[in-house]
């Protein structure tokens, strides 16, 4: 009997065991001690780093008259703010155009449903 | 069939599958993020990181008590909304509820000091608020999904006179000692939890996706080779790249609320010990009485049955249901397991407690 060729259903049961063992191999090696000091180290390490270089270049930024990227975001959250608060004011304006009443509620569904009951058989309406 | 004959049509479907993936792997190349969360809402609140949305009722005649479902912290709702057929959101509309969601959106610099008192005891209550005014009733139902489950815990035990009716919790840590991995990393000998926070200010979303990605590190590549292996298979790719965009769509968070997260929640375990004080209130789940549904999935690497178990133990509900269901911290949620498993027992505990 000719051999068959490896079926699509034999790769992702493959790789189904492939992921399994390589997570169960990883969570081994990340789940001690060790692994939980060596990765806040290097977080703290990288963050130190961060910070020193944010400091300095901020003050050659200075020096420079020109703004840091501390200052960049302050203005560009500001604008962002303002743009939201006209989105609102615009959508009110237009709530309160549309009615003369300035805004009347909505009339929504009823809220008289009930839960189906075993002898109906339960489901959506 | 012989086994020549067997042997033929197996290599006919082989290259049938890869002349197929050809075409559709240019197509996926080319194609821009998945559409998500398509079901009609109006955004109804909207104040910096936090959204709420109320989703356009799909039946003429709706329960009584508004449903609001809040969101985990670190990721997007649209999970409850992923695509239209599979979408829990729409589920629950055409099943009657009046449904809104609490949302979240990537914070600012300027929101660095938001912390887990602004969540639980500021935008919980404005949203709720909001959700009477808009529905015109005072009682509201909540489901709460992981880091959601416990705002709205805290939130449910420092209110006990109301207005919550009926809470569903899904996934929701509540021992965070026995949170696995998450706990060890975050060991405090070892992290310098207030250099991080006063260093960030925001802590960056790929610090939030790479401890999830760390917990599981084959899960991407494996998933890669899924995609390459069902390329043919429109469904298939569908679903990818919907689960795709919601993975790598992983929230920020403000450093405070994580400083407030990791100090008090997981290193002390208050919530747990029924220590944790919030704006002066005792965030005690004996004071939890109302009729609580704890949902928990067998598989969850991300909030492990062991985290998730004691929460019905430690309220004072009388009326509380545990339900145990196969799967993930994901699939628990969305997907075809979630859509069988999860989503009729979950509606037909809240229907009854709806009206």
């Amino acid at each position: 009997m000719a051999d068959k060729p490896p079926s699509m259903q034999d790769f992702s049961e493959l790789v189904t065991t492939w992921e399994r063992q390589f997570n169960e191999f990883s969570n081994q090696v990340m789940g001690t001690d060790e692994f939980s000091r060596s990765i806040n180290q290097w977080q703290k390490a990288q963050l130190e780093f961060q910070k020193n270089f944010s400091e300095a270049m901020a003050k050659q930024l200075a020096n420079f008259n020109m703004p840091s990227r501390d200052d960049v975001i302050t203005v560009s959250e500001q604008l962002r703010e303002m743009d939201a608060r006209l989105t609102r004011i615009e959508k009110m304006l237009s709530k309160a155009s549309a009615s003369p009443q300035g805004g009347a509620k909505k009339v929504g569904p009823k809220r008289t449903r009930k839960p189906p009951t075993k002898e109906s058989g339960g489901g959506a309406a | 069939m012989s086994d020549q004959t067997q042997l033929t049509s197996q290599m006919r479907d082989m290259v049938d599958k890869t002349i197929q993936r050809s075409i559709k792997g240019i197509d996926y190349v080319r194609s821009g993020s998945a559409a998500v969360g398509l079901t009609p809402k109006d955004v109804i609140l909207e104040q910096g990181t936090m959204r709420l949305y109320h989703y356009e009722p799909m039946v003429e005649e709706v329960y009584r008590i508004p449903l609001l479902i809040v969101m985990a912290t670190t990721n997007k709702g649209y999970l409850f909304d992923i695509l239209p057929g599979q979408s829990m959101v729409e589920y629950l509309l055409k099943e009657g509820f009046d449904v809104f969601m609490l949302d979240w959106a990537p914070p600012v610099m300027q929101e660095r000091g938001l912390g887990l008192e602004d969540y639980t005891q500021g935008f919980l209550p404005m949203c709720i608020e909001a959700v009477q005014e808009t529905s015109g009733e005072a009682d509201v139902n909540i489901i709460g999904y992981c880091q959601g489950g416990v705002l709205s815990l805290i939130y449910a035990s420092t209110h006990p006179a109301g207005p919550l009716k009926n809470l569903v919790c899904l996934t929701t840590p509540i021992d965070m000692h026995q949170m696995g991995l998450f706990r060890l990393w975050s060991n405090e000998e070892y992290m310098d939890l207030d250099n991080m926070v006063d260093t960030l200010g925001i802590i960056p979303a790929e610090f939030i996706s790479n401890s999830f990605e760390m917990l599981r590190p084959a899960q991407r590549s494996a998933g890669q080779m899924r995609l390459w292996d069902q390329l043919w298979n429109d469904d298939f790719v569908t679903n990818y790249r919907a689960f795709q965009r919601w993975g790598d769509e992983t929230l920020p968070l403000p450093g405070e609320y994580h400083r407030d997260c990791t100090r008090e929640l997981m290193w002390e375990n208050k919530f747990f010990k029924g220590e944790l004080k919030q704006r002066g209130n005792v965030a005690n789940l004996k004071n939890v009485t109302i009729p609580l549904m704890a949902v928990m999935a067998e598989h969850d690497h991300i909030a492990p049955y062991e985290a998730t178990k004691p929460l019905l133990d430690l309220v004072g509900s009388e009326d509380r249901q545990e339900l145990v269901l196969k799967g993930g911290h994901v699939s628990l949620i969305a997907g075809p397991n979630a859509m069988r498993r999860m989503w009729p027992p979950v509606n037909a505990w809240l229907a009854e407690r709806s009206v």
